[in-house]
């Protein structure tokens, strides 16, 4: 299998730095995609979704940050996890747009 | 430390510090012997498999005497039992479909359906509580 490390994530491989970690059977997730739609519509932000329960490099990525996103989601990696790679700003779990929004426009 | 254990009678497998004195599946008293997990594993794949229907009647003969029930939201529901046995299938386990296996087999355990989820924040001490994944909700 291959490793996802850090130069993955930070590389220049025109990665965006905000990352939503997602899964496809998720219902949280799909709640929270409606907002990232209406978010990347109103403000031009683009969040990179990253399915991870069917996409092996995706959750490696995940796993790469495992001890950042456990410590603000319950000890576990769980989604929705969003993350900005650059200030490794975390946010799990489903919360209101003005959140999102608050997260996306500090980074 | 945790281990597996088997009846010997009637192949009943458990997993933990020490085994039941009496088998929950054939009553038989003292029949456990301490196996190994791959012993636990070839045993547990020898059963038949588990269609959604039969996990869905399971988890909610699960919830019976509980303050605990399957969530009401049907679509959820479906969701999830999608997400759980296409984990089981791709990945071995029925884990979560709202978390990610660490690839740490004490860690993953954690993870498969249903969870220990009374201990966990979006549950305990939570009169609307639920499961992280919201297939188990507090009873009203």
């Amino acid at each position: 299998m291959e490793s996802v490390g850090a130069d993955f994530l930070y590389g220049e491989n025109n990665m965006n730095k905000l990352i939503m970690f997602h899964g496809r059977e998720c219902p949280h997730c799909k709640k929270m995609q409606l907002l990232v739609d209406r978010l990347e519509k109103e403000t031009g932000i683009t969040i990179d979704r990253r399915e991870v329960w069917h996409d092996e490099k995706n959750a490696d990525l995940m796993r790469t940050k495992r001890d950042l996103i456990s410590a603000k989601c319950g000890g576990q990696l769980r989604v929705p996890t969003f993350l900005n790679s650059e200030t490794d700003d975390v946010m799990c779990g489903e919360f209101e747009y003005e959140k999102l929004k608050e997260w996306a426009i500090k980074s | 430390m945790k281990k597996y254990w088997r009846c010997f009678v009637c192949n009943d497998i458990h997993y933990g510090l020490a085994p039941p004195d009496i088998c929950p599946t054939c009553k038989v008293k003292n029949a456990y012997i301490e196996i190994s997990s791959h012993e636990a594993e070839n045993v547990t794949f020898l059963n038949t498999e588990m269609d959604k229907d039969t996990f869905t009647r399971a988890i909610e003969a699960f919830t019976e005497n509980n303050d605990f029930q399957v969530n009401p939201d049907k679509e959820k529901v479906g969701m999830l039992l999608e997400g759980i046995f296409n984990n089981e299938k791709n990945h071995g386990l029925k884990y979560c479909p709202c978390r990610l296996i660490a690839k740490e087999r004490d860690e993953d355990l954690k993870l498969i359906c249903p969870c220990n989820f009374l201990i966990h924040e979006t549950y305990k001490e939570k009169e609307d509580g639920e499961c992280w994944c919201g297939l188990f909700v507090r009873r009203k």
